[in-house]
């Protein structure tokens, strides 16, 4: 049986509720937040910044952030996993694309950090449950277009370097990348 | 080029768009129900892939470093001359969050201490060109960093720094983009000294100061190497 991700999502911590009395300025609950979902938190951050403490930064800012838009939360629109894990990707893009705050990594790491980037990208399907339909649906893609998701959504990386990745015209990227959401999104309905 | 809702939603979600149309679009979830909705579902559907990435440990110890950020950040006023950063931005740059929140306790106190300094007056003879106060990752003063140009600037703590065995603390100026980050000179210890800054440009109003931790002897590559302890944006002094 396939299932979709929000059915998989909020089960054992009713991670909603946790939401909502943040909301209502409850610091033990978002200390529940960070107690079951902060190891994968920190593990989606390391995998895209590979440096610890840039992990780690991106997960504190992630927490008070979450603190801060808690009243934001729209249950109805989807799982509340889904909108935490949002918080952190954003700020791990923010990290990923201000020059400045990757100033003080020395350029070895930062061209190993790109390649850690990049093999991590390669196994993001690496472990994914062959119940999670979006497994077999990103896996009917054209090999490119699937990449192409994962180089952005697993690694972080930007159009423009997807298509320096990929050795093709950043219009050539982008059309790839919208036809591969389109079925990727007819597949899953 | 027209896109549907949907494919403009898993876009954003992947974080493709340039960054003032992913802030813009950022900015609408709050004030448009069907575009909140949509991106909602984008997240979800991709949610899985977020679910691959191993656990690592350790993360509930950040909790320390959280919750001083926590609470209902108050508007505090805050010295014109005065500008200073948390070492992490509470606020990432494509939310337009309250832009009052950003003066949290720790920018208070950082007030406080520059007022101090300005005030006491009887520290150093000449007026420096910029000040620098140099904030941990939970947004506390650390040390204050007073730039003279001409090759003389000096840094002062304001809280206990823990510098672990075999290593040393080493403060950094970015001069420019280009010029890339330069060392000001290592520290023997907290208690404040007179850095050695090779002769560089004049420091500017927003110039990024730090300290991070080194091996002991200072940073085997000339950059930084380690973590940073503190670090804070220059505020201009005089007219």
């Amino acid at each position: 049986m396939k299932i979709s991700a929000a059915a998989a999502t909020d089960e054992a911590v009713d991670l909603s509720d946790a939401l909502l009395r943040c909301a209502r300025g409850d610091q033990q609950a978002l200390r529940l937040i960070l107690e079951t979902e902060g190891g994968r938190l920190l593990g989606v951050a390391h995998r895209m910044l590979q440096r610890r403490e840039l992990a780690e930064e991106a997960v504190q800012d992630c927490m008070v952030q979450i603190w801060r838009k808690a009243h934001q939360f729209r249950a109805a629109d989807g799982s509340a996993r889904g909108w935490i894990f949002a918080i952190l990707r954003n700020r791990c893009l923010n990290i990923l694309r201000s020059g400045q705050r990757l100033e003080s990594v020395p350029p070895e790491d930062l061209t190993a950090m790109q390649d850690a980037r990049l093999h991590a990208s390669a196994a993001g399907l690496d472990g994914m449950s062959d119940r999670i339909a979006l497994k077999d649906c990103l896996t009917r893609l054209e090999p490119a277009a699937q990449r192409a998701i994962l180089l952005a959504y697993v690694g972080g990386f930007s159009q423009g370097e997807i298509a320096a990745i990929q050795a093709v015209p950043l219009g050539t990227c982008k059309s790839w990348i919208r036809r591969g959401l389109e079925l990727l999104r007819g597949c899953l309905s | 080029m027209s896109m549907d809702l949907d494919t403009r939603a898993d876009i954003f979600v992947l974080g493709l768009l340039d960054e003032p149309t992913q802030a813009e679009l950022d900015a609408a979830l709050a004030d448009d129900p069907a575009w909140a909705a949509a991106v909602a579902r984008a997240r979800d559907r991709l949610l899985p892939l977020d679910m691959t990435a191993v656990e690592l440990p350790g993360a509930v110890s950040l909790w320390d470093r959280i919750a001083p950020r926590l609470g209902p950040a108050e508007p505090a006023a805050a010295p014109a001359a005065v500008r200073a950063v948390p070492a992490a931005p509470v606020v990432p740059a494509n939310d337009a969050g309250p832009p009052r929140r950003w003066f949290t306790a720790g920018m208070a106190a950082a007030a406080g201490i520059l007022a101090g300094v300005m005030l006491g007056g009887s520290w150093f003879s000449a007026e420096p060109v910029v000040i620098a106060v140099l904030m941990d990752a939970s947004g506390n003063p650390t040390a204050v960093v007073e730039d003279f140009g001409a090759a003389d600037a000096r840094i002062r703590f304001v809280s206990a720094v823990e510098v672990p065995e075999g290593r040393q603390m080493q403060v950094w100026t970015l001069p420019s983009a280009e010029m890339g980050p330069v060392s000001l000179g290592l520290l023997a210890g907290a208690g404040g000294a007179d850095l050695d800054p090779p002769r560089l440009p004049v420091p500017t109003d927003g110039q990024l100061y730090e300290i991070t931790l080194e091996p002991a002897g200072g940073s085997p590559t000339g950059r930084p190497t380690g973590a940073i302890l503190a670090k804070g944006l220059a505020a201009q002094q005089g007219a």
